[in-house]
Parts: C-alpha cells; structure tokens; sequence
C-alpha cells in the first residue's frame, strides 16, 4: 500500500466534472483507491464518494492506492489532478 | 426596449432556464411527489428486488444516452457524468446491501442510498456543490419512477404551456411531439433534465417556480423565458406587445434556419466557407445540424490531457473525427506549454512566451513522430481529407525542420507498406506577430495559413487575456489586429496560398464581415456560431464588406471600430 499528500488546485474544486474525470482515470487501475480528507475515507472509484468529499481549492486530500498497479496507478492519478483535471480553469 | 408592466396581474415566478416566448393556453398537472416507504421484503423477493434494481439503472443509462442525441456539448458532459453516477459502484454496493443484509424494497434502498448521499453534500455546506444536489435528487427520483414504471401519460393539446412540478426528458420530449410550447416547473434547477431538453427543443422554460402548481389557473397565458415570468389572464395590451416580440423571435429564427440551407455566397455571389472549430468527440454530432461538413480547427491536445497519446489511442480518435463527417479536417498538433508533458518539467516564468507548439514538438522528437505518423497513416487511408496545421510558428526555419520530419516519415511510411497522401496540406498557424508579418516568406513553403485571432491578440497586444487587472486590453478588434491581418491576407493572395481564420474573430459578425473584407473566405468558428455569421455574410455585397474592412483599418481605437460597425450594418 503506498500514500500521498497531494493539493487540489483547480480554482473550482473537485466539483462534478473533474470528479468524473478523477474516477474515470482510476478505474482503468486494478488497485484499490481511498481518499482520505479531514477525517472521511472515500472509495476514489466512486464519483459520488467523490463528489461528498467537497474538496474545493486549496483542500488538501491523502491518496491511498492498494494493489498491483498502485505505483502506476498513483503517478496518473498525482498528474491529473496536478494538471487540474486537464481543463481550463473555469 | 421599455420594461414590461405586469403589475396588476397575477404571475408565476421563477428562475430562467431558456429564454424565448410562449402565448398559449395554461394547463397545470398537480403530480403528487412519490412517497416512499421502507417496505419490508422477504429472503424470497431478494432477487425480483436486485433484478428490478439492475433492469431500472439499464433502462436509466438508456434515457440519458438517448438524451445526448439532442444536446450541446457542455450540456452533454453533464448528463455523461450522471451516468457515472447511475453506475457508479458505491451506490451499486450500498442498495444491493439494503436489500439483501436490512430486507429492504428496491425503490427504498436507491432513496435512501441517495438521500445519504445528499445529506452529506448539504453537511458540506459548499455553494459550489448546491447545484448537484438537485441534480442527485431529480436522478433518484427519476430513477424510483423507472423502478416502479410509473409514467404519467399526460397528453395535451397543440399550443399548450405545462406547469408542472417536474418532468422527466423522455415526457418532455413526448409531450413536445404533442405541441408543448413552454414549460415551467417547481422543481428543478437550470440544470435539470428537462430544462437541458427544453435548451436543445428550443422551448421557453422557467424552473424553481415556488408553488406553481397552486397558484396556475387553466386560462391564456404568456411566459416569458428570458425574464423567468409566467403571466396569468394577461390584458390585451400587454398581449399584443407580447405578440409582437414573439413574431420579431420567429422571424429571425426562420430566416437564420432558411440560411443554413441556402447556398454559400455575398450579395454579389461570391462564395465563401464556413467550417466548424472541434475539441471534444461529441462535438461532432452537431455538424449536422449546422450543415459543416469540414473542420477547419480539431484541436488535439484533450489527448494529452486525457493521456490518450499512444499512436493507437491516436489513431482511433483521428478516425472517428474522419468517419464523423465527409468533408476535410485540419488537424492542430499538440498545442500545449512543455509543462504538460511531465511533472519534471518545470514551469516557465512566461509560459506564453516559452516553450510550447512546435518549439517544444521539435524537441519531442518521439511525440511528434507519433502524432505525425498516426496523421499520415489516417491521411493515406482519407487522400485528401486530412490537413495538417502547426501551431506556434515564429520563424521559417521552423517550418522547413518540420517538412524535413514529416519527408522522412513519409518515406518510411512507403517502405513499410503503408498507403500515404503524397499531396497532404500542410499549414502554420498565423498568431504570432512576426510570423503575420513575414507570411509572404512563410507561405512559399506552406499550403495554407490559419490566423489565430486568440493568440495573435494576446502577444500583439502584450496581454495574458487571463489576468484580470488588464483583460480590458485584450481587444481583438483593436486596428492593429487588422493591419497584421491584412497583410497576411496580401502575402496568401500573392503566394497564391489557401488562407483560413480560426479564432473567435471568426465567430462573431463584426470579425466575419471585417475578415470578408479583406479576402478571407474560409472562416472556421465553434459550430453554433455558423448560422448567424452566414446571416450577415449572405446579406451584403462585396464592395460593403471592403469598404468595412477600410474603414477598419482607419480607424485608431476599439471603440471607433465597434462604431464603425454598427452604422454600416444600419446605414
């Protein structure tokens, strides 16, 4: 099992769409994917687990990846949400 | 235009979510809100309650992706996300718990797995995610409606204004067949299902409506989308001037249809070409409406940002843009700043100033390559459909280095076997200023130019339209931007090169007619911006559009240009 620190910092936050994107992405991975937030553990392959977490700009969230492709699976994930969801900050 | 007075009469108020004008007669459906109750089941209806589960959620993701067919690209993201949600595993998990461990009803456990949901987004207490909330409620109940196949079958007649408490897309749209000429609901947000449809129906629709329901009366009515107005028994006064807008509304609606069917060309006949800017697959679903059958900008670099750049993902994507439509594609490559290639990459301090386009493709040999060869493998398979366009061109050299790239795959390409379109366009974006100032060197060694007004305003200008202490200096009709643009437009006619404009400039009428004027005939804009720039092309002479383009270039400021404007297109 291997974690992460990592900070939201698309100007909107984790809202709908970017969530979509976020567990669109984690799905392609076989290993397990937690969020972790102010105390809440979300599934991170599940949208709606996502969307409840609120995360808005400047949230910081732990990732925890679980499996045989965590390392790959974390890389991709730490990208995405690095380069804001791949969207043009609304 | 003078306010409206509907003082004295009796109106329903609510939020907009089409605009648009509706006069017909009111007719009001009280459908009661379902109740739903925790029903126990026994062990034995565990599986008639799973199945009825997993049918319901099938049937649920049939009537949204059945509803893409009428929307817009943004609204169409939307929806593509609700279907996540229909699927996602986490409420797959949870219902199928409370039915199986608690011995719960289907329709119980899908409401109590959403209301959870909800709850814990209201607890947030972010404004960002309100909005959500009515989305998740109206999927739950939509989704409860399916579970215990409960349709309202309401049938009305031609002319009708429906208030309701909500509707689903699949009555909206049913009920549209029938003749429903507006819509106002109590729930609901501008977001919801049946708003969206009632966007892309192009029917009048207000939502949020408190207590509509109690307060319609079945008589005449007049709703009034723009301003979210529903207004009762209205005066003949006020009628006759709701009358009147509405038949200004058809009018323009009518002439701009007929115009996307008429023939291509200006009051003097000459002809001109209107392609459509493309980003997104679902995009494409809208060419039709619009009659483009060409893409005079697909931009590409969603695939690096969906990391979707492997040659197959490649190919894939360039052929369904292809199958999409019979025309030709101008594909953009990969525009974006080196920092969105890796984390290692550092951040520029001027990234608009740095190191993106082709400046950073010709570095990345490996994913130019790739781009490139998976363009000329689809080019060969569509001769002479496929264009390619590079963005960022600043010097000659840079074009000369990539025609010397693009050679040596061709060659490789024969050798290995491959059918390859020898005769390929080859093009530069025009949008840096030293590149529109030195077009007639450029173009020698081009097929064709695309101005990109966007960018070419941004570093003419010095302006990071982004920056909000100084986006007013962002101005795209500035004169200077139409001094770099004719001279482009002189170096194509000269070199006798093909010359397009692909930036918003294109989009909007005052930059059409302004570019018309100056020989541009090819203009690439976001789809639905076609009909009415078509409009205002079909509608004068060459020597107007010239004469435009003149004064254009007369003029000192922005604001002369923006009045130059109006007065030619009134006289």
């Amino acid at each position: 099992m291997i974690k992460k620190k990592i900070t939201i910092k698309n100007s909107s936050g984790l809202h709908a769409r970017p969530s979509a994107a976020l567990v669109k992405t984690a799905s392609k991975f076989s290993s397990d994917f937690f969020i972790h937030m102010y105390g809440y553990k979300v599934n991170g392959k599940s949208i709606l687990g996502v969307m409840t977490l609120a995360a808005e700009h400047g949230s910081e969230l732990e990732l925890e990846f679980d499996g045989a492709d965590e390392k790959e699976a974390m890389k991709t994930i730490v990208e995405l949400i690095d380069n804001k969801f791949g969207f043009k900050d609304e | 235009m003078s306010k409206i007075d509907y003082k004295s009469h009796k109106v329903i108020k609510g939020i907009s979510a089409n605009s648009g004008i509706a006069i017909g007669k009111v007719v009001c459906i009280d459908n009661k809100g379902r109740k739903v109750h925790p029903n126990i089941i026994t062990e034995s209806e565990v599986e008639v309650h799973l199945k009825a589960f997993r049918n319901g959620r099938e049937l649920l993701v049939q009537e949204l992706s059945g509803m893409l067919d009428y929307l817009d690209p943004s609204s169409s993201a939307i929806i593509e996300t609700q279907k996540q949600i229909v699927l996602d595993s986490e409420v797959e998990r949870r219902v199928e718990s409370i039915i199986k461990d608690e011995l719960l009803s289907g329709d119980y456990a899908i409401y109590k797995t959403f209301c959870d949901f909800i709850e814990r987004l209201k607890e947030s207490g972010s404004e960002l995610f309100r909005q959500r909330i009515v989305d998740l409620e109206n999927l739950r109940d939509r989704f409860i409606d399916i579970i215990c196949k409960d349709e309202q079958g309401v049938t009305i007649e031609k002319g009708t204004i429906l208030v309701t408490k909500e509707l689903s897309p699949t009555e909206l749209v049913a009920l549209h067949s029938e003749g429903l000429i507006g819509l106002v609901m109590e729930r609901s947000g501008v977001t919801s299902h049946a708003a969206l449809i009632a966007q892309s129906l192009e029917i009048p629709c207000i939502v949020s409506a408190k207590n509509a329901t109690a307060k319609a009366l079945n008589t005449t009515g007049v709703l009034d989308g723009k301003e979210g107005l529903l207004i009762l028994d209205p005066e003949e006064e006020l009628l006759d001037t709701y009358k009147a807008k509405l038949q200004k509304l058809k009018n323009t609606q009518k002439r701009l249809l007929k115009n996307i069917s008429e023939p291509s060309h200006t009051k003097s006949g000459t002809e001109f070409f209107l392609s459509a800017n493309v980003e997104f697959e679902s995009e494409l679903t809208q060419l039709k409406k619009y009659n483009a059958s060409n893409i005079g900008l697909l931009r590409t670099e969603g695939l690096i940002f969906s990391n979707r750049i492997a040659f197959q993902e490649q190919i894939k994507f360039y052929e369904s843009v292809l199958s999409s439509t019979d025309g030709w594609v101008t594909f953009r490559l990969f525009d974006v700043g080196g920092d969105k290639l890796s984390d290692k990459i550092p951040e520029e301090a001027n990234p608009f100033l740095g190191w993106r386009g082709i400046r950073m493709l010709l570095d990345e040999k490996h994913l130019l390559e790739t781009q490139l060869k998976a363009l000329l493998i689809c080019a060969g398979k569509n001769k002479g459909r496929v264009k390619i366009l590079v963005p960022m061109i600043s010097v000659e050299e840079e074009i000369l280095q990539l025609k010397q790239v693009i050679s040596e795959l061709q060659n490789y390409l024969v050798h290995s076997g491959h059918a390859i379109d020898e005769d390929i366009a080859l093009g530069a974006m025009i949008e840096v200023p030293s590149a529109a100032l030195n077009a007639e060197n450029l173009a020698k060694h081009l097929d064709f130019m695309s101005i990109g007004t966007n960018d070419l305003t941004q570093y003419t200008m010095a302006v990071d339209r982004g920056n909000e202490k100084i986006c007013s200096l962002y101005q795209q009709y500035h004169p200077s931007l139409w001094k770099l643009i004719k001279i482009t437009s002189e170096a194509a006619s000269k070199t006798n090169t093909e010359i397009t404009v692909c930036g918003e400039l294109a989009g909007n009428v005052l930059g059409a007619c302004g570019l018309f004027g100056l020989g541009i005939k090819n203009l690439s804009m976001i789809s639905n911006a076609i009909p009415k720039v078509k409009e205002e092309l079909i509608s004068h002479s060459d020597s107007e559009f010239i004469e435009l383009a003149e004064s254009f270039l007369e003029a000192s400021n922005t604001t002369q240009i923006k009045e130059i404007f109006e007065d030619w297109r009134i006289y």
